[in-house]
């Protein structure tokens, strides 16, 4: 068995702040949008606990963005190899039918995550998506929805404050649906632990013969 | 005591009388009464005080056209057996009234009515016969009429105090003072100069139907003397006589040089005429009154201007005869005069929807007068409850419901800087309520509200009045600060500039009739507009114009607006507008040119529709204005997120004999 260190600390710090406040921010979200329906806490708790978490996350999110940046690890990790593009699709394609076929029959994951190259094709490309496009993108909204006085011009920069909302809305479905999926994918190490254990402590462990 | 006296006197009348000379003419009757009554000190005192001369004097009542005639043919009730009886009269006028009566025993009411003049007076009861024809002595009045001038002819009436009632309901004294006569520059004058068509044997009765006929009928009377070439030596004087009748400022009888001193004051100049009652006509018939009542300008602050500061074309030389289409157009003219010096407030009234609904032709909308009054005009009123009322006088239903609220407290307290109508919707510029940014009158007095507000209105992690101001953007001041029906206001705005639509606009833009435009909405007339009618319009507008809807929360009922509850009372739950399940209406606002908008009740779930993207791009209200269809999705990508790992965990269920294998081959 190889022990492979593949998330540093600031890393697994900020996933699990951000895992917590991703669950959280989905809850209060949904406790504001259905307050006739749901009653976890009251709108006001809930728009606090969402206003607070949503600056959390921000900062939370910079940290990651710093980290990644200076350790110059943003591209290696995070950028698909484009200029490689008919290998990445093959890779991506030979990812996919491991998930949807290989896994069943017993084959073996086609990717090996080191610390240089921590993504399969597939993960690279959400992951990139997702920490460049939407949560970005999230983060840009909510502050919007936080203050649409405030950040007026922002919001009819993209098309009103309805967009602004659809948008957010929209996302918050995304990520709803995201994170089950994820949490579901974060199962299928070689044990159902594996990669949620070495969440916490850094190390992936890689069995030789699985 | 009393009936010794009378048996004393008896006594002694009868011992007298034996030696006062008595006629043979006289009967016997006649003569036993006489023989009392022509002691010439004999006298009654009424209960009242008056004195009543119980004399009666023998030769001139053999003169009279009674003198033949038994006493008790006016007497009837007074015998020897019965007389002297203590009889109790109240007053002299009492005993008039009761003895005139005895005068119908012969002259019967036919006959009296007659004569018809003398046929009013008997009839109006006013004056009883002997007051005019005397008691004893009653003359011939063939003879009296030719002998007594025309004056005292007609003045045998008319000294006294009797009246006529018009079918006006006015009343003319019909009662002439001769002395005033007397004094007159007609001094000289004989009744029948003046009232040419009544003598000694005509008096025509007429029936005036109002005293302004009645004066301009009397006028004529004067211009048989004083004719047009005379009177328009004096222009103004002449002007003054096609809108005034000459009694107005002569008078009727006490007719004095009215000569004005041109060296009076102006105004004292002016108010020679202009103190009396005169009035003016319009040409649609009404009539205004023209009279100054010279205390309401010392006690107004116009006090210090002169009359022709303001009606500028008239002076002590000029009196120009205007013409009127009526009250309004005089008072509309009027705002004229204002303008001469109150340049600004009457631009800010320009633009006021009272102007607006004034130049409609809207009866009952104010200009300037109707608030400050002709002369009256008033510095402007500390007494902030009188006013108030002048706006309520008209805006009834806003004063009922501004007299629940705390700012009506706040005027009743005393407090200095309570607000009544103007303070918040100004005195002149009153704009329609939809763009006339009334929140901004609630910020000018509640000046650190943001500070207040942003106590407990706010986003954390940082505490920003720019979230004051969205809520007090999107929301009235209203809303929150009284416990009425709220609702969402749909306003037609162009997109760019967020400048309302007007309906004029739409119809214009739409080549419609403006009473059309309502129908373009609510296609189905039924009262309400349905999601497909707005969206259906917005569409249909979007051709010819961007455009889009603003929305503010607001009252429903502009009125209860000024039910404004005291601070403790305010809605402080943020879920009462953020709940998708909140109660509002919702109206879609079309303004209409210097009116109030047309406000169409609308189906509430036009807010969550998917349509209100595009179509109400800037109103968002978390929760309340949520797209609904967005919540089917969240649902369907929980269920299909849930479904991943179910399906994934089932098929490698299903495999697991398959990996089994392959682990066992291996």
């Amino acid at each position: 068995m190889k022990k492979i260190y593949l998330h540093p600390l600031p890393v697994r710090i900020w996933h699990w702040i951000n895992a917590l406040g991703f669950i959280i921010l989905i809850l209060t979200g949904a406790q504001i949008r259905f307050v006739d329906s749901m009653g976890l806490m009251s709108f006001e708790t809930a728009v606090q606990i969402h206003s607070w978490l949503g600056f959390i996350l921000l900062i939370n999110y910079f940290i990651w963005l710093l980290y990644y940046v200076l350790s110059g690890k943003l591209f290696k990790i995070y950028i698909p190899p484009f200029w490689r593009p008919i290998e990445f699709i093959k890779k991506s394609i030979k990812q996919a039918k491991y998930y949807g076929y290989g896994i069943l029959i017993g084959d073996k994951n086609p990717h090996h995550p080191s610390p240089e190259n921590k993504f399969n094709p597939m993960q690279q490309i959400s992951y990139l998506m997702i920490m460049v496009v939407l949560i970005p993108l999230q983060i840009i909204t909510g502050l919007i929805l936080w203050d649409p006085q405030l950040f007026s011009t922002l919001s009819s920069l993209m098309g009103g404050i309805q967009i602004v909302s659809l948008i957010h809305t929209f996302l918050w479905i995304f990520f709803s649906a995201f994170i089950i999926v994820h949490f579901y994918l974060a199962t299928l190490g070689h044990t159902p632990m594996a990669h949620i254990k070495a969440m916490f402590t850094g190390y992936e462990e890689e069995h030789e013969n699985h | 005591m009393r009936a010794i006296i009378i048996v004393g006197l008896v006594i002694m009348c009868f011992l007298i009388s034996y030696q006062v000379p008595l006629k043979e003419a006289f009967s016997d009757d006649t003569k036993s009464c006489l023989r009392c009554h022509a002691i010439s000190t004999l006298k009654k005192t009424t209960e009242k005080g008056d004195s009543i001369s119980l004399f009666v004097d023998s030769k001139k009542f053999e003169k009279s056209v009674h003198g033949a005639m038994d006493c008790s043919s006016c007497h009837p009730n007074i015998t020897l057996k019965n007389h002297p009886v203590p009889k109790k009269i109240y007053s002299k006028a009492d005993y008039t009234k009761e003895f005139s009566s005895n005068c119908l025993n012969c002259h019967s009411k036919d006959t009296l009515m007659k004569n018809k003049a003398h046929g009013e007076l008997v009839k109006s009861g006013q004056i009883y016969c002997s007051e005019c024809h005397g008691y004893h002595y009653i003359g011939s009045l063939k003879d009296w009429k030719n002998k007594v001038s025309f004056n005292e002819y007609c003045m045998s009436c008319h000294k006294f105090d009797f009246s006529k009632t018009l079918p006006s309901k006015e009343k003319i004294s019909l009662r002439v003072n001769e002395e005033e006569i007397k004094k007159s520059v007609h001094g000289k004058f004989q009744c029948l100069v003046c009232h040419d068509d009544f003598s000694k044997v005509k008096h025509p009765i007429y029936n005036f139907k109002d005293k302004r006929q009645y004066r301009t009928e009397m006028t004529r009377i004067c211009t048989k003397c004083h004719t047009d070439e005379m009177l328009k030596k004096n222009p103004a004087h002449y002007a003054l006589t096609k809108t005034a009748s000459c009694i107005e400022c002569h008078g009727a009888h006490g007719v004095k040089s009215a000569k004005v001193v041109k060296s009076l004051p102006e105004n004292q100049y002016c108010l020679s005429c202009h103190s009396r009652p005169l009035s003016m006509k319009m040409q649609t018939g009404e009539t205004l009154s023209v009279q100054v009542k010279e205390n309401e300008i010392l006690n107004s602050a116009h006090k210090k201007l002169k009359c022709t500061e303001c009606h500028k074309e008239f002076s002590t030389t000029q009196h120009p005869v205007r013409k009127f289409a009526s009250i309004n157009d005089y008072r509309a003219k009027a705002k004229d005069i204002c303008n001469n010096c109150h340049q600004d407030a009457v631009k800010k009234y320009d633009t006021s929807i009272h102007a607006e609904a004034y130049k409609k032709g809207n009866p009952r909308s104010p200009e300037c007068i109707k608030c400050h009054d002709y002369h009256k005009v008033t510095y402007i009123s500390k007494d902030k409850q009188a006013g108030s009322e002048l706006c309520i006088s008209c805006h009834t239903e806003s004063g009922k419901a501004f007299k629940l609220s705390v700012h009506q407290k706040a005027i009743l307290d005393g407090k200095q800087n309570a607000p009544n109508c103007v303070s918040c919707h100004n005195s002149h510029d009153v704009l329609p309520t939809n763009i006339a940014k009334l929140e901004d009158s609630c910020i000018k007095c509640h000046k650190d509200s943001k500070v207040t507000h942003s106590k407990w209105l706010w986003n954390p992690p940082i505490r920003l009045s720019s979230f004051v101001d969205i809520h007090f953007k999107s929301a009235s001041c209203a809303s929150c600060h009284t416990n009425t029906d709220k609702a969402v206001f749909l306003t037609l705005v162009e997109k760019s500039k967020g400048k309302p639509i007007k309906e004029e606009d739409i119809a214009k833009s739409l080549n419609i009739d403006v009473k059309e435009v309502r129908n373009k909405i609510d296609q189905n007339k039924d009262g309400k507009v349905q999601q497909e009618e707005l969206w259906q319009f917005m569409n249909l507008m979007k051709d010819k114009a961007k455009s889009n809807l603003a929305g503010r929360i607001d009252v429903l009922n502009a009125n209860d607006a000024h039910k404004i509850e005291s601070k403790d009372k305010a809605i402080k739950d943020c879920a009462y507008c953020h709940n998708p399940n909140s109660s509002f209406k919702v109206k879609v606002e079309i303004n209409k040119e210097g009116a109030k908008p047309v406000k169409l009740e609308t189906d509430s779930k036009v807010l969550n529709s998917a349509y209100a993207i595009p179509n109400i791009s800037d109103f968002y209200v978390l929760s309340l204005t949520k797209i609904k269809v967005l919540d089917m999705l969240f649902i369907l990508a929980l269920l299909g997120g849930i479904a991943v790992p179910i399906g994934h965990i089932t098929l490698r269920i299903l495999t697991a004999p398959i990996r089994r294998k392959k682990r066992e081959g291996k």
